[in-house]
């Protein structure tokens, strides 16, 4: 069967690793290569930038990651769709053009997705959770219409700001001819497949009873690619000359990665049932995905806004090594709580790393004394007063605490809450604008 | 037999909500623990880090379990007091390191 598309999946977050992405485009083996670079704490941090410069807010990483992108992929006829818009999709499609007529690629033609931007219709969406603090920005998740638009347009490269990650991946397959409801499944399928690239190749995974890739094969790790096919179908893979495992089990993990029910996974774009998925090994790291559905179309598009409240989260650790390390920092971690008795419960948290930071109460118990660890603190503040309060009192155990308390390191972080909420559809239009590279 | 030597799994979240999957090695190991972890152990077992109670989804042609905990994350990730950020992808092994019976 001859693939209707073929997608590469170049980027799954904001600090991805470039080197995939441009093996991939250079492979000559796909059509599209499409990035996801757009994670919340990055959104938040170009909504700042726009506050403070109207043409800033694009992601500031677009120029290293398209700098060795463009060129390979405007000679193999690759095009590329991200969200490194971030909030500011026309500027960053300006940043593309400059830079690929830099590269020598006049010509080029260069889309931007607008629309998302929806902080001035808060109190036409339905929120989850009333908006307590200053806004710093809302935004919905479009679908893939407009990207697929721009591509059957003639678009080299498009640049969008919040939309669904999987539209990113699907609408090459969207973009060529009137997709049946078969193919938009498959093709939004394949979306959520790649959307976290890695993770379907054998990254953040770890298989029955240990084990899996070596540091050898995780250092070069390609990033998977799709054959979308007419009927829905698809095939999985990565480069034959890449390290990684592509089998049903790694491709079932990424299918049910984050989706909530199976049953009912809610894209802009339409609504999925995985249930009836199978995955059939074809050949090495070769995978045949059949039996998506789609069982419906939302009428509401999600929306994020970030709010920022009032205070501060501050963060603060200390080592202790050396025999009876974990002595000295338990008795470390009670002076502290001593200390901060004024503290409410819920605003404290004092653990130790090494110990049970991460899993809390539920860490295994332990069967031999760590040789180091270091006591975290993290406490929601006030304001900055409060904060530097917390910290001191954490230095203040080198002088006044238990012996050798060492390697102390603080950070402060703002308190942003995300609060979802839905808004109708036809409230929410896109359009495209367009560059060239000169 | 410890689920993680049946299983591989995955953590993720999404706003407040936490969202576990394992896929078993095989049909035996996926009858094992799909009658062992219900939602009552394994609601169990989150509770003792995160709060909340827990949602099962099946979807045996994979031969994959599926776990919500819709409000074991208040605030999300961004206000989490944990020692850094993304914590929730470790949560998996409150579930791996689980032990159950093999079933016949």
């Amino acid at each position: 069967m001859t693939p209707v598309c073929r997608i590469g999946a170049g980027a799954g977050f904001a600090g991805d690793r470039v080197d995939p992405a441009v093996a991939l485009a250079a492979s000559g083996q796909i059509d599209a290569i499409a990035l996801e670079c757009l994670a919340e704490r990055t959104l938040i941090a170009a909504l700042r930038a726009r506050d403070t410069q109207p043409d800033g807010g694009a992601d500031p990483r677009l120029r290293r990651r398209l700098s060795p992108l463009i060129p390979v992929a405007a000679d193999r006829g690759c095009r590329i769709i991200s969200n490194l818009g971030a909030a500011n999709p026309a500027a960053a499609a300006r940043q593309a053009a400059s830079l690929a007529g830099e590269l020598g690629r006049s010509g080029l033609r260069v889309a931007a997705l607008l629309g998302d931007d929806v902080a001035h219709l808060t109190d036409r969406t339905e929120w989850e959770q009333p908006i307590d603090g200053r806004l710093l920005g809302a935004h919905a998740y479009l679908g893939a219409d407009g990207m697929a638009a721009a591509l059957a347009e003639g678009a080299d490269i498009v640049l969008a700001g919040r939309v669904a990650d999987s539209a990113l991946f699907a609408a090459p397959a969207l973009a060529a001819g009137e997709p049946d409801r078969a193919r938009r499944a498959g093709a939004l399928t394949v979306g959520h497949l790649l959307e976290c690239t890695g993770q379907l190749t054998g990254g953040n995974f770890e298989p029955p009873g240990g084990g899996g890739l070596d540091a050898a094969a995780l250092a070069g790790l390609g990033f998977p690619f799709a054959h979308v096919m007419a009927d829905g179908s698809a095939e999985l893979a990565v480069l034959e000359d890449a390290p990684g495992r592509v089998d049903p089990m790694t491709c079932t993990l990424q299918l049910l990665y984050e989706v909530h029910d199976p049953g009912r996974y809610i894209t802009p774009d339409g609504v999925l049932d995985f249930t009836d998925i199978s995955f059939e090994p074809i050949g090495r790291n070769r995978v045949r995905m059949t039996g998506a559905h789609l069982v419906g179309r939302p009428d509401r598009l999600k929306v994020i806004a970030f709010v920022e409240q009032r205070g501060i989260i501050a963060d603060v650790e200390i080592g202790y090594a050396g025999t009876f390390a974990l002595h000295r920092a338990q008795l470390a971690a009670d002076t502290l709580r001593l200390r901060l008795r004024d503290w409410a419960e819920a605003d404290l948290t004092i653990d130790m790393v090494g110990v049970n930071s991460i899993l809390g109460a539920a860490s295994a118990a332990m069967n031999a004394a760590p040789p180091e660890l270091r006591v975290h603190v993290s406490a929601r503040c006030e304001d900055a007063a409060a904060a530097q309060i917390v910290e001191d009192e954490v230095y203040a155990l080198t002088l006044s605490g238990p012996a050798g308390g060492a390697g102390i390191r603080s950070e402060r972080r703002p308190r942003i809450a995300t609060i979802s909420g839905l808004i109708p559809r036809d409230l929410v239009p896109w359009s495209l604008v367009w560059e060239t590279a000169r | 037999m410890r689920v993680g030597d049946l299983c591989a799994g995955r953590s993720g979240d999404k706003g407040d909500m936490l969202d576990l999957t394992l896929v078993a090695r095989d049909a035996a190991a996926y009858r094992t623990i799909e009658r062992a972890l219900t939602e009552d152990v394994v609601q169990r077992a989150l509770n003792r880090t995160v709060p909340g109670e827990v949602r099962r989804y099946a979807v045996p042609g994979l031969l994959a379990l599926k776990f919500v905990a819709p409000t074991a994350l208040p605030g999300g990730v961004h206000a989490s007091l944990h020692a850094g950020l993304h914590w929730q992808k470790a949560a998996i092994w409150l579930l791996l390191d689980l032990d159950v019976e093999a079933s016949p």
